[in-house]
């Protein structure tokens, strides 16, 4: 666990950074603009994860996302705040109704539900010609625009994405500490134990699923209008797992773990961006952490410290059984 | 739809269904035995057919040996995921499935390197098509339906008839308490991840001839068997073999009549309609 007086300057630090980055030009506003979306889906992800819910279908929302804004304010000029909203709205919706039976059960039936679905939200893009204009990609998506002006230029889209990816952490942040975060550890840690203090875990589960759905779309509406360009095939299983990998890798014992997760493991994967290296790299890096250093990338310092984080560090990562 | 066309959808659809029944019995057996999902089914399955592609139409082996060897070849690699992954994580159900995860990821990605860009083909083993009742169906397909039904009654016999088999099932039951009549439970584990492996690398082995090979194509056969092991309850070998047949048969009637995509949609929905009512599938029993 972070020392409390050291989280927010490393936070001020962070953000101060990443101000800066559009002074490195174009090429790193890209990219940085992409990690950045990665954390909001990284860190979106946390809620389930945190209540013992293996989602592996992140991608499938974050493609409702995309394609609902892009969809709105390509054909009816909906304005980006709206058709953002709209985006992750349809995710949460469509969230509940799958999470909802699947949620009752089993840790892993859920999981196995959610592969499933990254296919069939894949599938429905890329047959639903007439909509999505399917596997020939959606084109001529809208600039992103805020309070009726257009974001025209990459700087201003990069600080759009800074600015949702702040908003973002900062509510999941505040969920986490509230006495909600704190019922969704206890499902995490210990369901059944939970579940006779009268939590009503599968709502509980249901809840920390729909949160995370709405936060994917949000990722995915900004993607949308940032790449302006959408293919069925890019919402797949690969950028799923990835978001997963982001978490463990990061580590899941305190939230800035898949923000970490996401950062490092983007940055370093970079060079081989969309080529097969970049998945070889993305597991070895998920088998080694889960291996070796369970508690993630965040327990490192403290392990090759020893003293700093200490304790907190070295004791396992509680990970429920069921 | 003509009733010929229908009875040849219905034959195909046993044949795609015992390609299923294959992967989804390694994936219930090993739920049963240690509550994990393996992920890697679809990229065992994949291996087994590129096995046949570089052992029989490389090598020039006779096909039913690269059968067998791409069955002991992939067996001994679950034998060795247990000893490497699943052991040393020490039954935390979230990291196991996720390194599995990974473990499928790196299969499938380090496969095009390997294996090469290109889509591979491996001419047909049997050549030929057989009149059955009126309808022609090529041999190639109906040849997997004894070669399943026999790898399915060894494995039956085996859980039920051997000293092995009875200490599968005493894991299943209850895993401590085999460890306390003797069972060595790391190994029976270890045999369990062999027979999965070997099952779904027989069934890459199967389809090898009929498909073209590319390293993503254990995706489709692993989310098929998820349908059927979720649809028959999980840990329940009836129930996947009953899926299997189902989803074989939902597969190659639909898809005739509507198209491939429908079919997977159309079993999706109805795995979660299930899900809503009949929450434990099939066979299974409460969790």
């Amino acid at each position: 666990m972070l020392r409390r007086a050291t989280t927010p300057t490393v936070l001020v630090v962070a953000l101060g950074l990443a101000l800066l980055v559009p002074l490195l030009g174009d090429y790193y506003i890209h990219v940085f603009a992409l990690v950045f979306t990665n954390i909001i889906l990284a860190a979106s992800l946390r809620p389930s994860l945190t209540c013992g819910q293996l989602n592996i279908g992140h991608s499938a929302f974050m493609c409702l996302g995309a394609y609902t804004s892009a969809l709105l304010a390509k054909h009816y000029g909906v304005p980006f705040e709206l058709s953002l909203l709209s985006g992750a709205l349809l995710a949460t919706v469509v969230g509940l109704v799958v999470g909802y039976p699947a949620l009752r059960l089993r840790g892993v039936y859920f999981a196995m539900v959610t592969v499933a679905f990254v296919e069939v939200i894949r599938l429905v893009a890329a047959i639903w010609v007439p909509l999505t204009r399917g596997n020939s990609g959606l084109s001529g998506i809208p600039k992103p625009n805020l309070l009726g002006v257009t974001l025209a230029t990459k700087p201003s889209q990069y600080y759009l994405v800074v600015g949702l990816t702040v908003v973002t952490l900062f509510i999941l942040w505040r969920l986490e500490r509230s006495r909600l975060g704190l019922t969704w550890k206890s499902i995490g840690l210990a369901d059944n134990l939970a579940q006779s203090l009268g939590v009503n875990i599968a709502a509980h589960k249901l809840l920390a699923f729909a949160v995370g759905c709405f936060f994917a779309g949000v990722a995915g509406a900004f993607y949308a209008h940032f790449i302006r360009f959408l293919f069925p095939p890019e919402f797949g299983f690969l950028v799923a797992t990835n978001i997963l990998v982001y978490n463990f890798v990061g580590g899941r014992g305190h939230f800035v773990g898949p923000i970490v997760g996401a950062v490092f493991l983007s940055l370093l994967s970079e060079p081989f961006r969309g080529s097969a290296y970049e998945t070889i790299f993305f597991s070895i890096a998920m088998l080694l952490t889960i291996l070796f250093l369970p508690g993630g990338i965040i327990t490192l310092p403290g392990k090759l410290a020893g003293l700093r984080w200490g304790r907190a560090a070295s004791a396992p990562t509680p990970s429920p059984a069921g | 739809m003509t009733a010929a066309l229908l009875l040849q959808s219905a034959i195909i659809g046993v044949s795609i269904g015992s390609i299923y029944i294959l992967m989804a019995l390694g994936l219930t057996l090993m739920f049963g035995m240690m509550h994990i999902i393996n992920f890697a089914h679809g990229a065992v399955y994949m291996l087994g057919a590129f096995v046949i592609y570089y052992v029989f139409f490389q090598g020039g082996v006779p096909y039913f040996v690269a059968f067998l060897v791409a069955m002991v070849l992939l067996g001994a690699f679950g034998y060795l995921v247990e000893r490497s992954v699943y052991r040393p994580i020490k039954g935390g159900i979230e990291p196991t499935l996720v390194a599995l995860l990974a473990l499928t990821t790196f299969l499938q990605a380090a496969g095009y390197p390997v294996f090469g860009q290109l889509d591979k083909h491996v001419p047909p083993v049997f050549e030929g098509t057989r009149n059955i009742l009126g309808v022609m169906i090529s041999v190639e397909r109906l040849m997997i339906i004894p070669v399943a039904a026999v790898l399915v009654v060894g494995l039956y016999l085996f859980i039920n008839k051997t000293r092995l088999g009875a200490a599968m099932r005493a894991i299943e039951q209850d895993k401590e308490a085999a460890a306390l009549q003797g069972v060595n439970v790391h190994v029976v584990n270890g045999l369990a991840f062999a027979i999965g492996f070997a099952l779904a690398a027989a069934a890459g082995a199967l389809m090898a001839p009929i498909f073209k090979l590319d390293p993503m194509m254990g995706e489709q056969p692993l989310l098929k068997a998820f349908i059927i092991i979720i649809l028959g309850g999980l840990g329940s070998i009836p129930g996947a073999i009953l899926g299997g047949l189902m989803l074989g048969l939902i597969d190659s009637i639909v898809a005739t009549a509507l198209g491939a995509e429908p079919a997977f949609l159309l079993s999706f929905v109805f795995i979660i309609g299930l899900l809503l009512f009949k929450p434990t599938g099939l066979f299974g029993h409460a969790p």
